[in-house]
Parts: structure tokens; C-alpha cells; sequence
């Protein structure tokens, strides 16, 4: 009986060894370097492009969720969203309206507006995730949608900043853009505007930034990287 | 008349006045924007649907108004896009921006606004179709496959990256109805797969942006796939004909190999054999000689066989004193025998030949012995009768075998206890006296009483004073040396014997080398024990002799009641006792045949009524009942009730 049960252990063993030796060598867990260097798993730009821009969509998705779910359960009336649309704190930020405008902004503006939006929304998201949890009229679903999505917010950044450096390297930009980019630079935003916003103006304010944000990435790539899937 | 139908005329008119009168003006109705939609997110166009007019001409003017700003703005193109449209080109419209529209109809007397919209342009996407698609039939290793194109429509940008579009198709067969989704995705070309040989497809694709609605349908491109049969069909040949051939081979075989094949699945029964049976003689369909063969000779028996093969032999035994031997099977044997040739009517197979009247008849000389008998038989003497038959009957005397008496239920048969001439014994010429003592001997001998019997009429020759006399037995002793000096029952009996006797030796047996029978017999009848009643007491009846008796004998013989069994003494006889019912006179003429011997007489003498009584009977009969009543055990013979008297 001993024996079959050591046996039984060892096999298991033997299964999660390799599983995780798969896990671990089948992703490639190397950390991304714009430049291909020792220890480094270099990935071209157009691979970063699709990354990102997958990743904005993703956000963009779960932010359209969110805001479709609480307009559903909490604001039956449809006309409150003009009112509520003026009072985004992300106004500030000059971003272009139009497609010749986007065309026309240079791709290191466009990237630091990118890169502007997204650290403004960094700090109300996580609020925006802390109060949904401790309301109880969200369901479970809303509250990990919220944290995903300041989570998502939190990486795209970080993806985009990746992107902006390669671009450096690649010589398809120009350093300014790194230096406006510095989150130190950006002033604080308005650390008091934003508390007076309701959950719902949030969420809409925050789906049309990452509207933006995704669709910023996209002109970028198909500028940039052009040829896979524009 | 008329005047009716006026006032109905007034009365419409009257309620239909005001309406026909025509048209009140009022201002107009409220207006309602149904829908704005933008095809490539640069342009958009907002419809409204207007509301009653009022009567009056009614304009509508959209206003806007956009996000963050107070400014008012009214739509700058209602023509571009069709009625009650406002259409928004390119440097009208922001992207990410919020309009409020509100449309507004007036009127002379009015105007009414129409409730507010906000829209976005991003959400209100609703591309065109996609364009120039295209359908072709590609082949896949022999397998064909549509490969669908198309192209976005051509007024979204999405080679800037401006807007992303995913698409989808669908696919039908003609003639049916139901159609068949492919997502797409992004990607702007298809393969279908899994198509019907010859068919025609019907393709249609349609687009949409991330997040906004679904383009309409593309045109129908239709395709015709190909027929592609021949190149399956030649290998389901080949694989038909192989399996055909095979298939015979395997049939060929079994064929071949059926019995063999039998014999391993069903293997055959072992038929029985019958010898002598032959299955050919079946087939000839001759059952007789199929069934002649099957028999043996000598089984079985047939009918043809004499009576007398099947006759069992007597077995001779000799019986101490205690025991009183009785010969009767022998006797009853024959009877059967006879009896079997549809003498008699008598069915009681019981008998012993001492028994049966026939047998007696006819076989007064059978030296044959019983093997069983039955304590309660009781066995009239009858030499008449028997003296009878051994004249008639010449077989029995060769007889030795017997038929074993059975006792018929209620039916006891008396056996008369004398038979004692057996031929056996007899092959001397008659010495009368010897030859009954011979005869006697044998008789006594031969007859067998159960062992329990004491009755004591064994008589052998010599042993004439015995105290054979047990109560219920009678017996005839044909000692001749019997004393007289017996005491009254003896000598009746003596007398009795000696009658018998010379009964026995008078009877002319002409074949009977005992010769014992005397000619003249007193008919000696059979008593028939009939029943047993409640108070157990044997109701004998006389039996009709067969041959002995004439024409009125039988029936006036079963009319009376021959007598009663008093009861069973200690030596396990019957003690009979005859009830008087006024027909003890019938007896009375029986005794001049004692004399006489002619049992005809006696025995229609006997058939007298009871009316008729010979003055002598009387006596006897009191007599006889006073003598018979108390003491009298065994038989009640018609004899002995004759011989009383004579005392």
C-alpha cells in the first residue's frame, strides 16, 4: 500500500515538474528589451504596436461594461449623459477630434497625449475600483472589471512608454517625448476635481479617454507599422 | 317622407360640422429625431420624424449645441442627406465630443421642440458594406473550397488606422433558407470548406466597426461548385468489387465446407435404433410390416393362446391340523377360465375354483390347491354341482395351475370345502371309499386357511373324529370311518359326509378317474355372503348355481336371504345363521334328492314359493332354526338344512 501511494506521489511529481518547466520555458519569461541584449527578449515594434493596441481595445472594452452595466441599473434616464459630459477632468488634456487632426498631430504628441491620458486616469480608477468594492449595489463582476481596468490602465501605460522607447531607438522618434512623458513632469492632476465626480460621470469620461487612447495607438501603428492589419 | 331623411341630413351635418369643416389650425406637433448615424466616423446625419403639422405649413430647424459650450448652432446641410435630415460634414463634426440636438417644427401659430438627443459620433458608427466581394473555388488536395474576398467600403478609413472594422459572411445553398454566419474578424478573406458537390452558394458580407452597428448586407455573389464526384466514385468502385469478390470467395467456401460446418455448429443427434426397425419399410409406408418386424414373437401373447397355458399352477400345501386346508383356487381358476369364454357372469376373479359353480361343475376332480384364501369365505359343499361339472368338463382335470382367488369387495364367496376328488390322486378305478378318502385327503389338503384359522375341519383321511367342526366352517369329511358316536353335529355332519359321500360316489364322473362323484348330488349351493350390514352381520345369499340350476332357480334365489352370519368365533368362522323368512320350506323338497339325486328337482323344488311346504319342512325347518341358531357355525348348506330332520 505504501509502495502504490509513493509511486502515486512520484508520478505527480513528475506531472508538475513538467508542467511548470512548460509554463516556464513555453512564455519566455524573459524580460523585453527594445534592444536585443544578453537576457533580454527583444520584440519588434510592430509586435509591441499589436500588443498594445490589443491591450487598449481590451480596456476600452471593459470600460464600455462597466459604463453599459451602470447606466443600466442606476441612471434609467438617458439625457443625463450631456450633463454629465462636460465635467470630465481629462479636458484639459488637448487631445485631437477628428481624424485630419489626429493625422496631423505628430507621433510624438500623439504619444504623449496617449501617455497623458493614461496617467490621468491611473489615480480615480483605483479610487473608482476602492469605492465600487465597498458599495455593495455592484456585483462582484463590476468590482473586478474596475480593478482590471485600473490594472489595464497601469500596464498600457508602462506598454506605451515601451513603445515610445523603441521608437527612440528605432529612430522613429524623437527624445522630447520621453522627457514630457515623465509622470513627474505631468502636473498632478486636480486631486480634488475628480472626488466630485460621481461614479457614473467616471465611467463615462473614462470610456471616451480610452476610446481615445485606443484609437490614438491604432493611427500610431498604422503610421509607424503599417503592415500588419491596416 | 322627406322629412325624416332631412332631419338624419341636418343631424349629420350638424355632428360632422365642425370636423368638416376642415382644419383647425393649431401649431405643430412635437418633432422626434429618430436617429443619427455616422458612416466613417467623420460625417454624420440625424433624421427626425415630424410630428402633426397642425393644419399649417410647418418648418423644422435642427439646433445643436456641443459639448462644453453654449453656443447654438443649426444644422448646416438638410438637404445632402434627404427630408427631415441634417447632415453634418466633416468640419461640423467632432469626434469625442458631445452634441445635443433638439429639432424644432414652427409653424404660423407655433413651434415645438422636439426633445433633446446627445449623441457621440463614435458611437453612432454605421459603416457602408463592404465592397467588391468576391467568391472563387479553390481545391484542397482534391477537395473543393470557396475562398470569399472583399473590400472594405471604401469611404471608412481604415488603412489610417482611423477605424477598425471586423467583418462577417454568410453563406447559403440556393434554394435554401437558412444561411450560414462566418465571423471574420478583421481579416478581409474567407475559405469556406465542407461543400456540396454541384452546388450553388449564395455569399454575403457585412462589416462593423469595435463599437458601433452592423453594415447592411453586401450584394448576393453567387458560385457554382463544381461536380467532383468522379474521383470518389471511382474508389467506392474498386472498394464495391473487392467486397463483392470477397464475398463470393466466403460463400464459395462455406458452400464448400457446409458440412463440416454443420457438423461443428449442429452437431447431429444420436437417433435412437429400434432393432428390427427398418427405415425402409417406413418409407414404403407399409406399417404393418414395419410393426411385424418390431414383434417378437411369443410377445405379446396373443389371444389365441389356450386358457389353460395361462393358468398358474397350484401349489400344494399341505396345512397342519390347525388349519383347514381348502381347495378352491384351483377350481376358481377354471372359472376364470370358463368364466374368461364368457361363461358366467360372475365377475369375482377372487374365487377359488371351489368357489365358482362352473368351475365346480366342471372340475370336480381338479387336484388343485389354493394358495390364499380368505378367512371369511365360506364354502358350501356342493357336490351336486360339482359332481356335475366334473362330468362335463374334462380339462380341469388336467389343470394345474390356478387362478389365486381374490376377495371382491363384499362379495364372500363360499367356497364349498369339498372338492376333493382331484384327479391328481386318481388314477386308480374308482374305490369308491378309497378313492374319497384320496380325494378327501387331497381336498383337505389342498384347502389352505389363513393361518389365523382354527377352524377344524381338516379331515384326513383317518382323522375323522377331529375336532375339525370349527363353528363357521363346514366341511365335508368324506372320511367313511366316521363314527356315529360324534356328537350331533358331527354325526350330522357324518351323515352329512356320508351323504356327501355317497353323493360323491354316486355321481357318475365317467371321466374322472377318482369317480367320486356320485350321479345324484344334492345341488349343494353356494352362499354368497352379500353384504356385511351395521351390525356386522354377513348377509349370505345363495348363488345361483350356474349350470345346476333351472330356470326359476336364479331368480328365486336371489330373492331370499340365505342367512345370516351370527357372528365370528374365536376360530375366526362365521357363524351363519340362516334368517327365517318364511322360505326355509323351499328347502324342504331338496331332501328327497338326497335320495334321489336329482338336482333338477330339488332345485325347482327349491324355487317353490314359500307358501308351499312340504309338511315335513316344517319340522326341519324349526328344526333346523332351533339347531342352527345357537349352534350351528359355518356354512348353512341347503343340505344340511335338509339332513337335519332326518335326525
Amino acid at each position: 500500500m505504501s509502495g502504490t501511494i509513493r509511486s502515486v506521489s512520484v508520478v505527480w511529481l513528475l506531472l508538475l515538474c513538467l508542467v511548470l518547466c512548460r509554463t516556464l520555458t513555453g512564455t519566455g519569461a524573459a524580460p523585453i528589451c527594445a534592444n536585443a541584449q544578453a537576457g533580454c527578449y527583444a520584440v519588434s515594434l510592430a509586435n509591441l504596436f499589436d500588443r498594445v493596441v490589443q491591450h487598449s481595445a481590451r480596456m476600452h472594452g471593459i470600460s464600455n461594461d462597466l459604463h453599459s452595466e451602470f447606466e443600466q441599473y442606476f441612471l434609467p434616464s438617458k439625457n443625463q449623459v450631456g450633463r454629465v459630459g462636460r465635467n470630465c477632468h481629462t479636458s484639459t488634456i488637448l487631445t485631437p477630434n477628428g481624424k485630419e487632426n489626429a493625422q496631423r498631430m505628430a507621433r510624438e504628441e500623439l504619444t504623449e497625449v496617449i501617455l497623458k491620458l493614461l496617467v490621468a486616469w491611473r489615480d480615480p480608477l483605483w479610487h473608482f475600483h476602492r469605492s465600487m468594492a465597498h458599495h455593495h449595489d455592484f456585483t462582484n463582476f463590476s468590482s473586478d472589471k474596475a480593478l482590471e481596468m485600473s490594472d489595464m490602465v497601469h500596464e498600457l501605460r508602462k506598454g506605451v512608454e515601451r513603445v515610445a522607447e523603441k521608437m527612440q531607438t528605432l529612430g522613429l522618434m524623437s527624445d522630447p517625448v520621453n522627457s514630457q512623458v515623465s509622470p513627474e513632469a505631468l502636473p498632478p492632476p486636480d486631486s480634488g476635481e475628480w472626488r466630485r465626480m460621481k461614479d457614473y460621470d467616471l465611467l463615462y469620461c473614462f470610456r471616451r479617454d480610452s476610446n481615445k487612447v485606443k484609437n490614438y495607438l491604432k493611427i500610431l501603428k498604422c503610421r509607424i507599422v503599417p503592415e500588419h492589419g491596416c | 317622407m322627406k322629412k325624416p331623411s332631412e332631419a338624419v341630413l341636418l343631424l349629420l351635418l350638424l355632428f360632422f360640422a365642425p370636423h368638416a369643416k376642415g382644419t383647425r389650425f393649431s401649431p405643430p406637433g412635437k418633432p422626434a429625431l429618430t436617429r443619427c448615424r455616422s458612416p466613417e466616423k467623420e460625417t454624420f446625419t440625424c433624421w427626425w420624424e415630424p410630428g402633426p403639422d397642425g393644419g399649417l405649413t410647418t418648418t423644422y430647424a435642427l439646433y445643436y449645441r456641443k459639448e462644453n459650450s453654449e453656443a447654438v448652432y443649426e444644422c448646416p446641410d438638410y438637404h445632402t442627406a434627404g427630408e427631415n435630415s441634417c447632415f453634418f460634414n466633416k468640419n461640423d463634426t467632432s469626434i469625442w465630443v458631445n452634441y445635443n440636438i433638439t429639432v424644432v417644427a414652427t409653424n404660423t401659430l407655433g413651434s415645438t421642440f422636439s426633445d433633446p438627443v446627445d449623441i457621440d459620433v463614435v458611437y453612432i458608427v454605421k459603416p457602408n458594406p463592404p465592397e467588391k466581394l468576391t467568391v472563387t473555388v479553390m481545391e484542397d488536395k482534391g477537395w473543393p473550397f470557396l475562398r470569399v474576398s472583399w473590400e472594405p467600403p471604401h469611404k471608412a478609413d481604415t488603412r489610417s488606422g482611423w477605424i477598425t472594422l471586423i467583418y462577417e459572411l454568410r453563406v447559403k445553398l440556393e434554394g435554401e433558407d437558412d444561411w450560414e454566419m462566418h465571423l471574420a474578424g478583421q481579416q478581409k478573406t474567407f475559405n469556406i470548406f465542407s461543400l456540396r458537390s454541384g452546388g450553388t452558394y449564395h455569399v454575403q458580407v457585412r462589416c462593423k466597426p469595435d463599437h458601433g452597428f452592423w453594415s447592411e448586407w453586401s450584394s448576393t455573389s453567387y458560385i457554382k461548385v463544381p461536380d467532383y464526384f468522379h474521383r470518389e466514385k471511382s474508389a467506392w468502385i474498386l472498394i464495391m468489387v473487392f467486397t463483392a469478390f470477397i464475398f463470393l470467395i466466403l460463400t464459395w467456401l462455406l458452400h464448400m465446407n457446409s458440412h463440416s460446418l454443420k457438423h461443428c455448429i449442429l452437431p447431429p443427434v444420436p437417433g435412437p435404433k429400434i432393432r428390427g426397425f427398418d427405415e425402409k419399410l417406413l418409407k414404403n409406408g407399409k406399417s404393418e410390416d414395419i410393426f411385424s418386424a418390431l414383434v417378437v414373437s411369443g410377445f405379446p401373447p396373443t389371444m389365441s393362446s389356450n386358457c389353460e397355458d395361462l393358468l398358474v399352477e397350484y401349489l400344494e400345501v399341505y396345512v397342519p391340523d390347525e388349519h383347514e386346508l381348502m381347495l378352491e383356487e384351483g377350481k376358481d381358476l377354471h372359472d376364470h377360465c370358463l368364466k374368461s369364454e364368457g361363461s358366467t357372469s360372475d365377475n369375482d376373479s377372487g374365487r377359488g375354483s371351489c368357489d365358482s359353480h362352473t368351475l365346480l361343475m366342471d372340475k370336480c376332480g381338479e387336484a388343485k390347491e389354493q394358495g390364499r384364501q380368505t378367512e371369511q369365505e365360506e364354502r358350501p359343499v356342493e357336490t351336486q354341482r360339482h359332481q356335475k361339472e366334473w362330468n362335463e368338463d374334462t380339462l380341469p382335470y388336467a389343470h394345474e395351475d390356478t387362478v389365486s382367488p381374490d376377495m371382491s369387495s363384499g362379495r364372500v364367496k363360499t367356497w364349498p370345502s369339498v372338492f376333493c376328488p382331484l384327479p391328481q390322486y386318481s388314477s386308480s378305478p374308482p374305490n369308491h371309499t378309497s378313492s374319497l378318502e384320496i380325494a378327501k385327503q387331497h381336498c383337505l389338503s389342498d384347502s389352505l386357511f389363513p393361518p389365523g384359522s382354527t377352524s377344524s375341519y381338516l379331515t384326513h383321511p383317518g382323522h375323522s373324529t377331529k375336532e375339525t367342526l370349527g363353528p363357521s366352517r363346514w366341511e365335508f369329511s368324506l372320511s367313511n370311518k366316521q363314527p356315529r358316536s360324534l356328537h350331533p353335529q358331527m354325526q350330522t355332519r357324518q351323515q352329512l359326509q356320508a351323504r356327501s359321500d355317497i353323493n360323491l360316489s354316486n355321481v357318475g364322473c365317467e371321466q374322472a378317474p377318482v369317480g367320486l362323484l356320485p350321479p345324484t348330488a344334492r345341488p349343494t349351493e353356494y352362499v354368497e355372503v352379500q353384504r356385511v350390514n351395521e351390525e356386522d352381520m354377513v348377509l349370505l345369499k345363495p348363488v345361483a348355481s350356474g349350470r345346476g340350476c333351472g330356470d326359476g332357480c336364479p331368480r328365486l334365489r336371489q330373492a331370499e336371504d340365505y342367512s345370516k352370519v351370527k357372528g365370528v368365533n374365536s376360530d375366526h368362522t362365521l357363524l351363519l345363521q340362516r334368517e327365517v323368512m318364511g322360505e326355509e320350506a323351499e328347502r324342504c323338497p331338496c331332501q328327497d334328492q338326497e335320495t334321489n339325486g336329482e338336482t333338477d328337482s330339488c332345485i325347482t323344488s327349491s324355487t317353490v314359493t314359500t307358501t308351499q311346504k312340504p309338511p315335513a319342512c316344517n319340522y326341519t325347518a324349526a328344526a333346523v332354526q332351533d339347531k342352527m341358531a345357537p349352534t350351528v357355525s359355518g356354512y348353512v348348506d341347503t343340505a344340511s338344512i335338509f339332513t337335519l330332520p332326518t335326525y
